[in-house]
C-alpha cells in the first residue's frame, strides 16, 4: 500500500508518498503543522526503491567542503537527478531524479541519512518549482516583532541564529518564526515571510506568516553599527541568499522578477556586528524606526 | 575583449545590474551596477567580441560628445568589467 502525506507551506501544496511501512519509518514531526487534506498538488515526491541513473550528464558539482552537505547536479531523460551527500566530503545517500517542470520527483536513498533526504528533496522541488511564482526559498533566521517578520541574512556560521537568540533574549515581545529556510512570497504588491517545515538544527516550524519588516544582512565587525543598503547592494544581498539555479530556464527571470520587486518593497540594511545584546538593540531600533 | 557568457543584463529600479545566471556562475555570485549609458553599452556587444573602440563608436552614435571623452569613457567602462570579471580581455 502507498501511503500519502499531504502539506501547505506557504499556500503552495504537495506531496510525499512512500510504502506505508516506509512512511512509518520516516521522522515527519517537522511537518505536522503544515498537514492539509485539500489542494491541487504542485508538486508531488516519491519515496522508491530504485530507479536508473544510466545516461546522465554532469550540470553542476558544488565543492566538496567537510561540514557542508553536497548536492551535485545531473541532467537526465530530459528532466534532472540530484545526488546529495551529508557532507562534502561522504559518500552520495540519495537520488532525485525529476522531469523538467520539478512536478514530479521519486526519491531514493540508502544508509541513514533517510530524513536528510527527505527534507533536502522537498526543499529543492519547492524552491524550484515555486521560483517562477513570486515565491523565494531564503536561508535566514527569522525573528518577529510587533507582527512584522525580519530576516537576518548571513552565510552559514556567521551568526544568524545568534543575532536571533539576542533579539529573543533582550527585546520583548519577540519571537523566532524560523531559523534557518523560511519562505518569502510577494503576493498582492506586499513581501510576506512564511514559516516551514525546514529550520536547520533548531526545532522551530510554526505554520505562520507575517510581512516583512526589513532584511538584515550580518556581517561581523569589531563594533556595532547599521546602514541601509543601495538597491543593488539589496538585491545581491537577497539574491544571494535565495535557492534555485538561475541556469535552468525560466528561473532566473522568475527568480529576478521576485527579488527585483521585494527590495523595491522592503528596506535591507547591513548589520556590522559582534555577537552581543547591543548589537541586537542597535538593529531592532534601526529597523522598526517609524512603526510608530 | 568579450562579455563572458551566463552574464545578464536587468533593469533594477532606475538603474541596470549584469548578473551572473550562467551554470558557471553558481558558485562565484558576482554582480555590477551600471548606469543607462553603461547598459546601452553592454546591451549592443553581449555575446560578442568587441574593442575599446567599438565602445566609444556605441557611445558617438547615441550621445552627443566629443570623441575624446568617449574615448576616455569606453576606456574607463571596459576596464571596470574586466575588474569585474563580466568581460574577458
Amino acid at each position: 500500500m502507498v501511503a500519502r502525506r499531504k502539506y501547505c507551506v506557504a499556500g503552495h501544496t504537495f506531496s510525499l508518498l512512500a510504502d506505508e511501512e516506509a512512511m512509518k519509518r520516516l521522522k515527519l514531526d517537522n511537518y505536522a503543522p503544515f498537514v492539509t487534506e485539500d489542494g491541487d498538488d504542485i508538486f508531488i515526491v516519491e519515496l522508491v526503491g530504485s530507479f536508473e541513473t544510466s545516461g546522465r550528464e554532469k550540470l553542476y558539482v558544488s565543492p566538496a567542503e567537510s561540514g557542508e552537505q553536497r548536492i551535485d547536479l545531473y541532467s537526465i531523460d530530459g528532466g534532472y537527478l540530484f545526488e546529495m551527500a551529508p557532507e562534502g566530503n561522504l559518500p552520495v545517500t540519495a537520488w532525485l531524479k525529476c522531469d523538467p517542470s520539478f512536478t514530479s520527483a521519486q526519491l531514493r536513498t540508502v544508509g541513514k541519512f533517510r530524513n536528510f533526504a527527505v527534507n533536502n528533496a522537498m526543499m529543492l522541488m519547492y524552491a524550484f518549482r515555486t521560483a517562477k511564482s513570486g515565491t523565494l526559498e531564503m536561508h535566514a533566521s527569522v525573528t518577529v516583532k510587533d507582527g512584522k517578520g525580519y530576516l537576518f541574512l548571513a552565510r552559514s556560521g556567521t551568526g544568524k541564529s545568534t543575532h536571533s537568540r539576542m533579539w529573543l533574549e533582550n527585546i520583548p515581545g519577540t519571537h523566532l518564526l524560523n531559523d534557518d529556510n523560511p519562505v518569502v512570497r510577494f503576493i498582492n504588491g506586499k513581501t510576506i515571510v512564511y514559516g516551514t517545515p525546514w529550520s536547520g538544527k533548531t526545532p522551530c516550524y510554526r505554520n505562520e506568516e507575517y510581512p516583512v519588516g526589513a532584511f538584515v544582512r550580518i556581517n561581523r565587525a569589531p563594533r556595532n553599527s547599521i546602514s541601509r543598503m543601495s538597491l543593488p547592494e539589496a538585491f545581491a544581498s537577497v539574491s544571494s541568499s535565495s535557492s534555485g539555479l538561475r541556469a535552468i530556464k525560466g528561473m532566473g527571470d522568475g527568480l529576478f522578477d521576485t527579488i527585483s520587486r521585494i527590495v523595491q518593497d522592503v528596506p535591507c540594511y547591513l548589520l556590522d556586528c559582534l555577537p552581543d545584546r547591543e548589537a541586537a538593540l542597535v538593529c531592532c531600533s534601526k529597523v522598526t524606526e517609524g512603526n510608530g | 575583449m568579450k562579455t563572458i557568457e551566463g552574464f545578464v543584463l536587468r533593469p533594477l529600479g532606475e538603474e541596470y545590474i549584469v548578473i551572473g545566471e550562467g551554470i558557471a556562475q553558481v558558485d562565484f555570485n558576482r554582480m555590477i551596477s551600471m548606469n543607462s549609458s553603461a547598459a546601452y553599452l553592454w546591451s549592443k556587444v553581449e555575446g560578442k567580441e568587441f574593442t575599446v573602440e567599438d565602445l566609444k563608436d556605441l557611445l558617438l552614435e547615441e550621445y552627443e560628445v566629443d570623441p575624446d571623452t568617449a574615448a576616455a569613457d569606453a576606456a574607463a567602462v571596459a576596464a571596470k568589467w574586466v575588474e569585474a570579471g563580466i568581460v574577458s580581455e
